[in-house]
């Protein structure tokens, strides 16, 4: 920064002077301003220009006010000959350039409004280019961020010239000026460099970077070179390094699209971090902005916040409009830039609170594995191998409500059911064989004469068109899958047991619910003394008479505990056994998520059958307010399928322990036993 | 005002288990063949609206109910309130076939007094090669019977639309003519509402008199 004054001053920081020069202009067509650090180095020598010149070239230059944008494009001969008069001069410049740099300046004005930092340019179409490239930084395509012009070989022999806005915006600090910093994702100390940074040395970030030289075989080593003694910083980032020295190569740079929304901007490389990018550079210059004097410390912050940022800006909003449309309006401007500001603040917090959230289910999932742990070891260690002794005690019913560990409520249901029929394992494989047999004559005969459509000689027709339909979504009952054959034994073998009962479609979950949770011979076990039970054998023979008692039954506690609904549901026309024959025969396997009808099994396996209409009613207790909403088809088909939501499980069994089946205090086997009769 | 629909009629859906009732139905009410389907127990129920004539819409109920013949001491239960009937047999299966004598005996016997418009419905007609029962003796038994008979794919989408929309056209020209009447407790057809105003049977079938004029 101190050489200013240099002798060796280069005409390419000169123009750059005189670009800054004209950055205070309120107009946003005014070219932009930036921070554009510019150095030559040329066969070893180096130049560095400062932004601190920036006042005094205001003063040296007022007039420069007035000229319109499109000029500042001079060539940087010109500017080499005669520090100033690079201004007026555009013809070096493709026209391609300077309408590109017309909409890059723009961008820039738009975007760092409030700063009013004199802009800065490398050397003729470079430094505005640049200076656009804070903006559209990662957004915009690289080659065209690199703008390259040709420098006058007899001032510029071999130069490179690299303007890296990161590193002027850093070099601002002296100043008072805020700067309109690019910040990367960098450590604050990178966002700090010595204010001594020579072209070569400052970091080559793609995009932030331009250079131009002459002499396309030198410069890459050039730079790396230099920038390997300059600093680590530097080195640290990557660069490209880009050379054009003929005219030809230059006009294939500036045909590069001008614009990134409309023109034709190759894909970018990694939308995720660009995005970061832009937030993080935008979130820096409002904080250089508010505290140019501890900038160090506020790019810090930046850098430590950079944690919580939202990803998900790209600051579009802050971008200029193509070139072909009027600039945007300082206020307009103004207003995007806040905007934004309070959508980076919205999306803060979003994040802010998901984290908080994620934060708190982690916890509770690992509050609830403990617990899990905790009561599988309780339920393994001391209450089931003395069963009988605890079952009843107070200490294990609570416990029991709470639902079994999954890793011990194959053994709990196995006890809870008992073996009231004695069935043995040679019992079942007599069974199984005998299914097997059947199969086998069924298969043969099966294919006319099917005069006996009795139920009992199609069940096993059946249970093959069942077993694979079971629990689709599990894919372990299907055909091939790990429980098919399990299953469609276990239900063979039940109907050769018991041909009274056969196979009633819903019988097949039922099993699986079984199968998924013990060994073959105890889920047959299980089964056949569930279907064992009063309940269930009324369901699964689908017993009108007998249904009908325990609907009847049913009503009386659903008008006690629930009479708006129960009166809703009786003019709508929805009886019982609409949803509860469903709901009783396939023990809410159909209805609920798996997960809850587990649950539901497990209490019922403390509480009896009591507890399966005890559930039913948790369940229109929960849903009240929706069903009294609701016609006969809607209410039918919305208990046909209960929806699956977080935390239902904990949900439903607060309704459920809200519900006792008590009515007028007498019990549900008191109810049901009035029936009888 | 406009009505939302003009008629809501109940339709029930029977057959053999695995005759392909809830695809079908599926098939109708939601565009889409679903592979597998749990099976019915009891009764499940759809509805969708059918408009047979422009502007003229008609909502359709329709009980879905198990095929599993045990489950016929609840869905007999169920034939009393219905208008019209899709009395499905697979035409892979033989034994559906010959049930259809079963199933119309078992609903007449228990529609009473009222009756029920069945349609006859020939399913899984894309399994051509499979075919047991001939397009010619399915037709004999629906003439025999007064019905119509159509051949349904609810996997390829063949007549389906066709099957409910010709009941519901028919039951419709009934209820228009007067033979099947709006009553009271009886839920097979009800008339539909214009928002304040509950019009009665007769209004509204004056109304699409009119209209047809």
């Amino acid at each position: 920064m101190e050489d200013r004054d240099d002798p060796s001053y280069s005409p390419v920081s000169s123009l750059h002077l005189h670009q800054r020069h004209r950055s205070p202009s309120p107009s946003g067509d005014v070219i932009s301003r930036g921070h554009l650090q510019v150095t030559c180095s040329g066969e070893g020598e180096e130049v560095r220009a400062s932004e601190r010149e920036e006042p005094l070239t205001c003063k040296l230059c007022p007039r420069t006010d007035d000229v319109l944008p499109i000029k500042c494009h001079c060539d940087v001969r010109e500017a080499g000959e005669d520090q100033w008069a690079g201004l007026s001069r555009t013809d070096d410049v493709t026209e391609a350039v300077r309408t590109n740099q017309n909409s890059s300046s723009c961008t820039k004005e738009s975007k760092v409004n409030s700063c009013h930092r004199p802009v800065t340019a490398g050397s003729c179409g470079g430094g505005a280019s640049g200076g656009a490239d804070l903006h559209l930084d990662e957004l915009a395509d690289p080659t065209r961020t690199v703008m390259t012009s040709n420098f006058d070989p007899e001032t510029q022999e071999e130069e490179g010239v690299t303007s890296d806005l990161q590193e002027l915006s850093s070099d601002d600090d002296d100043d008072d000026d805020e700067a309109f910093t690019t910040d990367p994702p960098l450590p604050p100390g990178e966002l700090c460099p010595a204010p001594t940074v020579t072209a070569s040395a400052i970091p080559a970030r793609s995009k932030n970077t331009f250079q131009s030289g002459r002499r396309q075989s030198a410069p890459d080593q050039l730079v790396q070179e230099d920038g390997g003694s300059e600093s680590e910083l530097q080195s640290r980032r990557p660069g490209i390094v880009e050379f054009f020295s003929s005219r030809k190569q230059r006009s294939v740079s500036h045909s590069v699209p001008g614009w990134k929304l409309f023109g034709k901007v190759p894909p970018k490389q990694s939308p995720t971090k660009e995005a970061r990018i832009i937030q993080q550079e935008f979130e820096a210059r409002q904080v250089v902005a508010c505290s140019s004097p501890t900038h160090h410390a506020a790019g810090q912050q930046s850098w430590r916040k950079v944690e919580v940022e939202p990803l998900s800006t790209t600051a579009l909003i802050l971008e200029d409009r193509p070139q072909n449309l009027p600039a945007k309006s300082a206020e307009e401007t103004q207003r995007h830039r806040e905007e934004y500001e309070v959508m980076v603040a919205e999306a803060k917090r979003k994040e802010l609170k998901e984290a908080q959230r994620k934060e708190e289910r982690k916890k509770e999932r690992l509050r609830q594995e403990e617990q899990i742990s905790n009561n599988t070891s309780i339920w393994t260690n001391q209450i089931l191998p003395q069963w009988d002794h605890m079952k009843s005690s107070r200490r294990v019913r609570d416990l029991w409500w709470e639902g079994l560990p999954p890793s011990v409520r194959g053994r709990v249901w196995s006890v809870a059911i008992g073996n009231e029929l004695n069935i043995t394992a040679e019992l079942y494989e007599i069974f199984l064989c005998r299914a097997r047999e059947k199969g086998r004559s069924l298969a043969v005969t099966q294919s006319d004469e099917g005069a006996s459509p009795a139920d009992r000689e199609a069940s096993l027709e059946l249970i093959t068109r069942d077993v694979s339909r079971t629990f689709p979504s599990l894919c372990v009952f299907q055909k091939g899958g790990p429980y098919h054959d399990m299953l469609q034994s276990i239900l063979g073998a039940y109907t050769c047991y018991r041909p009274d009962v056969g196979y009633v479609q819903g019988m097949s979950s039922m099993a699986a619910m079984l199968v998924l949770n013990m060994e073959e011979v105890d889920a047959f076990i299980s089964f056949s003394n569930l279907i064992n039970r009063p309940c269930q054998l009324t369901f699964c023979r689908v017993d009108h008479q007998q249904m009908l008692r325990y609907f009847g039954t049913f009503q009386v506690f659903f008008e006690d505990a629930l009479p708006r609904l129960f009166l809703h549901f009786r003019s709508s026309g929805v009886t019982p056994d609409l949803y509860l024959m469903d709901w009783i025969l396939s023990l809410y396997t159909k209805p609920l998520p798996l997960d809850v009808a587990c649950r539901v099994w497990d209490v019922f396996f403390r509480d009896g059958e009591e507890f399966l209409f005890r559930a039913a009613l948790g369940i229109l207790r929960m849903y009240q307010d929706v069903l009294l909403d609701l016609d006969l088809i809607s209410i039918a088909q919305f208990l046909s399928r209960l929806p699956d939501e977080e935390q239902l499980s904990d949900r439903l069994f607060s309704y459920i322990s809200a519900t006792p089946i008590l009515s007028r205090n007498r019990k549900w086997s008191q109810v049901l036993s009035s029936y009888s009769s | 005002m406009e009505t939302i629909w003009l008629y809501q009629f109940r339709l029930i859906v029977i057959g053999d288990s695995t005759v392909g009732k809830s695809c079908l139905i599926r098939r109708f009410t939601e565009g889409r063949f679903a592979q597998v389907s749990d099976p019915t127990v009891g009764v499940d129920f759809f509805s969708r609206l059918v408009e047979i004539e422009p502007g003229k819409r008609i909502k359709l109920q329709i009980w879905d109910t198990a095929g599993q013949e045990r489950f016929r001491s609840i869905t007999r239960a169920y034939y009393r309130n219905s208008v019209g009937g899709l009395l499905l047999f697979d035409i892979t299966n033989r034994r559906s076939f010959q049930n259809v004598h079963n199933w119309l005996e078992e609903a007449q016997s228990h529609v009473q007094p009222h009756s029920i418009v069945f349609l006859l419905v020939g399913h899984k007609c894309d399994l051509e090669a499979q075919r047991q029962v001939t397009q010619q003796e399915a037709e004999k038994l629906a003439g025999a019977f007064g019905m119509r008979y159509v051949e349904t794919s609810a996997r390829d989408a063949i007549n389906v639309e066709k099957a409910f929309v010709d009941l519901t056209r028919d039951i419709f020209e009934l209820v228009r003519n007067g033979d099947i009447k709006i009553q009271d407790g009886w839920e097979g057809v009800k008339s539909g509402f214009v928002p304040n105003t509950v019009h009665s049977s007769e209004e509204v079938t004056k109304g699409s008199r009119q209209c047809f004029c």
